[in-house]
């Protein structure tokens, strides 16, 4: 038998990991769905569809890969439920795989494939309420698209989800209870630290400094002109690999690190 | 086999709970492991499943280094914790989704073991009472057919009939292929199961001996005066008189009293040393 892969076990415990949970799995991608057209319908509601397609992304797929990140190793809040899931006779690499494929596949593409066929509903009925003889027509249609899988709001969507999820799922591996809190919480604390030295720094160098957000721009005051200076290419694109893949990579493949060194 | 060399454990490397522990465990016994609360019993069980890593030494079960938790060893060893846990699923759904990882389950024992236990067979398991929850894992790991099994205070919140059941199960199951090692405070629950008696206190190993070298070695009486204490390793005022444990000088065949025995091993681990 092979310790690190077999096919048929692998099959077995991603078929456990899901029917033995089905509320936690099955039902939280299902409410996530159901919030995401909530809340894109509700702003839809309100005339501002291109809101609610960002904050229904948003939402959705960074704020639900993190949660289920949190929940597909929640098995540690108690001493019989770790034990159950660490002595399961499977290879640490499965289990860490199996984790990986629901939340950074099947979950990407179930929200995805929802999203896509939601948004082209919405926006679909908002082109047929419009009148083809008005003058503002094409303006007006032309406006209003569905949101596009290259644009800056997928891209940063994406780049948090893989960031959070990672986090999530490391968490939940480091805390035993409450784990999503406590990375939340360590998370917001990272930011806000980033950000105030960020400030901190952007003032010692320069005079001026309205605001800098790390580490994309600082913005400046001379006189009564305002004007933004942003990050050259060459730190940005680096700032960018590290930020959707160098830092991504790290939080997924330490998950796997600690899963087989956890103890329980 | 089970092999423990030296191993050292703690939850702080500056306060150990095991200090060099070394002990070999043979097949085809039924060990209990005995220990004062926090002695660390849970914590030695949790070592040999792989849960917890030695901070020194090795532990190697039929050839295989728990901590690495691989499948090859995992599917050999089944370990009941004291808390169980089951998941909102019915029996037959459980049974689908967790045995086919034991590759030596069999259906029709534990469908036995399940009646045996009087476990209600109807339902969600995560509906059933803690002592009919924690059956139905006895059931399902005895049927599992491991090679090691490891129990941790298996009789807590069993009622009376079913103690009585359990200790009839673990006495049918064993063969000279199997290590059964139970852990429990509840010494009593043990009475005639058990072929070996591990003591641990203090981060040590106190005894490691078979129940008949314990019974040929010492000897457990009720004498009714005092005079009749001297010498002996342990003391204990009853209704009956008093029970004590001395050695056994005249080779007389007395039943091993395992509270008795742990009490008297507790309180004079040099002397017992010696004798073992």
């Amino acid at each position: 038998m092979n310790n690190v892969f077999d096919t048929r076990r692998f099959f077995l415990l991603f078929r456990k990991t899901v029917l033995e949970r089905p509320m936690q799995l099955i039902g939280f991608t299902v409410l996530m769905l159901s919030i995401v057209f909530i809340i894109y319908a509700f702003f839809k509601s309100m005339g501002a569809i291109p809101e609610g397609q960002n904050a229904s992304f948003m939402f959705g797929f960074a704020g639900g890969g993190c949660f289920l990140g949190a929940i597909i190793f929640g098995y540690f809040n108690t001493n019989a439920k770790g034990a159950a899931y660490l002595l399961l006779p499977a290879s640490q690499f499965e289990k860490w795989l199996v984790s990986v494929l629901i939340t950074g596949v099947f979950y990407t593409l179930i929200f995805l494939l929802f999203y896509r066929l939601m948004d082209s509903f919405f926006v679909d009925a908002y082109h047929k309420k419009l009148d083809p003889k008005s003058i503002y027509y094409t303006e007006l249609r032309d406006e209003m698209q569905i949101l596009p899988f290259d644009g800056f709001v997928f891209k940063t969507t994406l780049m948090m989800y893989l960031n959070f999820t990672g986090a999530t799922m490391l968490g939940a591996l480091f805390f035993n209870k409450a784990s999503f809190l406590k990375v939340a919480l360590i998370f917001c604390g990272l930011l806000f630290f980033s950000y105030f030295l960020n400030i901190i720094v952007a003032k010692m160098m320069m005079s001026g400094v309205q605001n800098a957000m790390p580490y994309l721009w600082t913005w400046i005051r001379i006189n009564d002109a305002e004007g933004r200076i942003e990050m050259n290419t060459v730190v940005l694109n680096v700032w960018q690999y590290c930020a959707f893949i160098l830092v991504p990579f790290i939080l997924w493949v330490l998950a796997f690190v600690r899963l087989r060194e956890k103890e329980f | 086999m089970i092999k423990l060399e030296n191993v050292s454990f703690g939850y702080s490397p500056r306060k150990l709970l095991y200090k060099g522990l070394t002990m070999n465990l043979d097949q085809g016994k039924v060990y209990g492991l005995l220990g004062r609360n926090g002695a660390g019993k849970s914590t030695l069980l949790k070592n040999l499943s792989g849960m917890l890593f030695p901070m020194l030494g090795k532990i190697i079960i039929n050839g295989n280094e728990p901590r690495k938790r691989e499948p090859n060893f995992l599917h050999n060893i089944y370990f009941i914790p004291e808390e169980v846990y089951v998941p909102a699923l019915t029996i037959n759904r459980y049974v689908s989704l967790f045995a086919p990882f034991y590759p030596r389950f069999n259906r029709d024992q534990f469908n036995k073991y399940l009646a045996d236990l009087e476990v209600e067979t109807t339902g969600k398991l995560s509906k059933l009472s803690f002592g009919q929850q924690k059956k139905f894992i006895i059931a399902f790991g005895l049927a599992c057919n491991t090679a090691v099994l490891l129990l941790d205070e298996p009789t807590n919140g069993l009622d009376i009939p079913s103690k009585k059941q359990f200790r009839k199960l673990i006495a049918g199951i064993m063969d000279g292929d199997r290590t059964i090692i139970i852990s429990t405070h509840q010494i009593r629950d043990l009475d005639n199961l058990i072929d070996q008696v591990i003591i641990i206190d203090d981060g040590k190993l106190l005894l490691n001996a078979p129940v008949t070298e314990i019974g040929e070695k010492l000897m457990f009486k009720t004498v009714q005066f005092f005079a009749e204490t001297s010498g002996s390793l342990y003391t204990e005022e009853t209704i009956r008189g008093i029970s004590v444990v001395v050695s056994n000088s005249k080779m007389e065949s007395t039943k091993v009293d395992l509270e008795h025995l742990f009490n008297a091993v507790t309180e004079n681990p040099e002397r017992i040393k010696a004798m073992f």
